[in-house]
């Protein structure tokens, strides 16, 4: 769309791979149909759920048992979904930028092939093209794992209530999905191989899981699943699962109506053509190398998006890099895209928002003796009268002893922990310091003011 | 077998006749009513209306289109009428594709490209 604001004539190729299980969706891509927007949908049912029981300390009275009902909520955020599918459609065709539903591939120097689902080819040649194919689900490669587990690709338009559930992974597609499946009253386990939430702040990440234990969640640590087998047929069935412990020769089984494979993702970069054109990717992860101007090692090839090598896999970085791109190659502008202290926020039951550097890298990066870590519990007001945990929610910031104090990580567990990361995000691109941050009078009460 | 229009005024005939052929593809055009010589008190249905009318070739083999007059400009404005509390509607016209999300409201209305793309979309 933005490069359809500077005149240039200007063409997208969507297409959606079928899941194993045959799921497929609109314009959009992940954070739309299969990632931010369902799982944020679902994780809100959930807190609902929750506010629920709450409700009644605080004096509202109901006698009915509050059930949760899988299919209203999913056809209510499908619904949703489609209405924006619907609006980038209409968007697209308001800028006068060509959309066709088709898989597109490079056959030659400016040259792609679009195939779509009828198997119709066509041919196009541009000037320039710009990747931003993004990734699916890794799926573990044991017997019984495409034909019997679901991913997050499957999880958000399932047509049946996913029942007793097992989560495979600790990433944080993983902890987030298995977080709404409990809150909306599913019997849920997590089955980690190692370490929860890698790249994360492992001081946080600690912290969620024992939230997360705490608050029904099983979790069964150091364990992989060797065989998915099918006991009973049904929507959902009954499965058998085998698992390997990672440390001993122990093996266990366990029943579930649902595994949910969440173990990572992989770039789609393999099956572009991007070696008919000399596109460069690391062939170990798929993912693209680009210069600080998004250009791949082919000069009239940029990538965007979580197909890059050593950025961040978030949307409005995404969004962010491909806006500025066009304005630079069109719009004459100069600014690149910053991806230093970008927020982030991982939607578990109690909600982790952070920006920066976690504690471990900030000692890996500026020595230990070299920073301070300022932290503390806090105890939301809302939480007091429905007696909710007193001792789970946590902050922490992490500052530069060597340049006055400045923080470079900022970490909150708690709720809206989004929102109110966010203000900090802005306050930390203007390098402020422990001091300042003293200084600024808090809002009181809300759970920023700690 | 092509298409055909049905004519209703005012929700419950609009609900009958919905109801009534379900199961094949239905697209609705919500306009103001007509005066005495036709013309709708809503400007912007009357540019619609015509632009609308030149894609319905488009909409798929044994498709409804039902052309619904709301009501008068009073009834539109009340927030809660049952076409603002039922269906959603934020404005006339309004041209969707009834159990779908898909719809274009008002300004969309003029533009026979996006008509096109309702009409012709899956």
């Amino acid at each position: 769309q933005e490069a359809a604001k500077y005149e240039k004539k200007v063409m997208v190729l969507d297409f959606v791979t079928p899941t194993p299980l045959g799921n497929s969706w609109g314009l959009g891509g992940t954070c739309v149909n299969v990632g931010c927007i369902p799982k944020k949908l679902m994780h809100q049912a959930a807190l609902l759920g929750q506010a629920l029981q709450d409700s009644r300390k605080f004096g509202w009275q109901f006698t009915e048992e509050v059930k949760h009902n899988w299919m209203t909520m999913t056809e209510a955020v499908q619904n949703y979904i489609g209405s924006l599918n619907w609006g980038y459609r209409v968007a697209l065709r308001e800028k006068k930028v060509t959309y066709e539903n088709a898989y597109g591939e490079f056959v030659g120097p400016h040259t792609v092939k679009a195939t779509n689902k009828r198997g119709v080819e066509k041919l196009y040649t541009a000037e320039r093209f710009l990747i931003a194919t993004g990734e699916r689900p890794r799926y573990l490669g044991i017997p019984g794992d495409k034909e019997y587990c679901i991913s997050s690709d499957d999880l958000f338009s399932l047509p049946y209530c996913p029942g007793k559930t097992l989560v495979v992974g600790a990433s944080y597609v993983a902890l987030e999905c298995a977080g709404f499946l409990a809150g909306v009253g599913l019997d849920v386990t997590v089955m980690v191989r190692s370490i929860l939430l890698r790249g994360f702040d492992q001081d946080m990440a600690n912290k969620i899981g024992e939230y997360m234990e705490g608050h029904g969640v099983n979790f069964i640590r150091e364990f992989v699943p060797i065989k998915v087998e099918q006991i009973e047929e049904g929507t959902p069935g009954r499965l058998k699962v085998t698992a390997k412990s990672t440390k001993e020769n122990q093996i266990i089984e366990g029943e579930y109506n649902t595994v949910l494979l969440a173990i990572g993702r992989d770039a789609c970069t393999r099956k572009i053509g991007l070696d008919k054109v000399g596109v460069m990717i690391n062939e170990k992860t798929g993912k693209v190398p680009v210069n600080d101007e998004e250009q791949t090692n082919v000069p009239y090839i940029y990538a965007i998006g979580d197909i890059l090598q050593d950025k961040l896999e978030l949307t409005p970085v995404a969004i962010q890099a491909g806006r500025l791109l066009v304005q630079r190659l069109y719009g004459g502008a100069t600014r690149k895209c910053d991806y230093v202290n970008v927020p982030t926020t991982v939607f578990t039951p109690l909600e982790y928002g952070a920006c920066g550097y976690s504690e471990e890298s900030a000692v890996e990066k500026f020595g230990e003796e070299n920073i301070e870590v300022y932290h503390s519990h806090f105890w939301p007001l809302e939480w007091t009268v429905p007696s909710r945990d007193n001792n789970k929610c946590y902050a922490k910031i992490i500052c530069n002893i060597q340049d006055n104090e400045r923080v470079i990580g900022f970490h909150v567990l708690g709720p809206n922990a989004g929102e109110v990361t966010q203000g900090f995000a802005a306050a930390i691109k203007c390098g402020i310091t422990k001091e300042q941050l003293d200084d600024t009078i808090g809002i009181h009460p809300v759970c920023a003011e700690v | 077998m092509g298409w055909e229009e049905k004519q209703v005024r005012g929700y419950p005939e609009f609900v009958q006749t919905a109801q009534r052929y379900r199961g094949r593809p239905i697209f609705a055009l919500f306009c103001g009513d007509k005066d005495a010589e036709g013309r709708s008190w809503c400007p912007d249905c009357v540019t619609a209306e015509p632009v609308v009318r030149m894609e319905l070739h488009n909409m798929p083999d044994e498709s409804v289109f039902i052309y619904c007059l709301v009501g008068d400009r009073a009834y539109w404005k009340d927030p809660n009428n049952e076409f603002r509390k039922n269906l959603k509607l934020t404005g006339v016209p309004t041209l969707l594709k009834y159990g779908t999300p898909q719809k274009l409201v008002e300004e969309e209305c003029f533009k026979a490209e996006l008509v096109r793309m309702l009409f012709t979309e899956d």
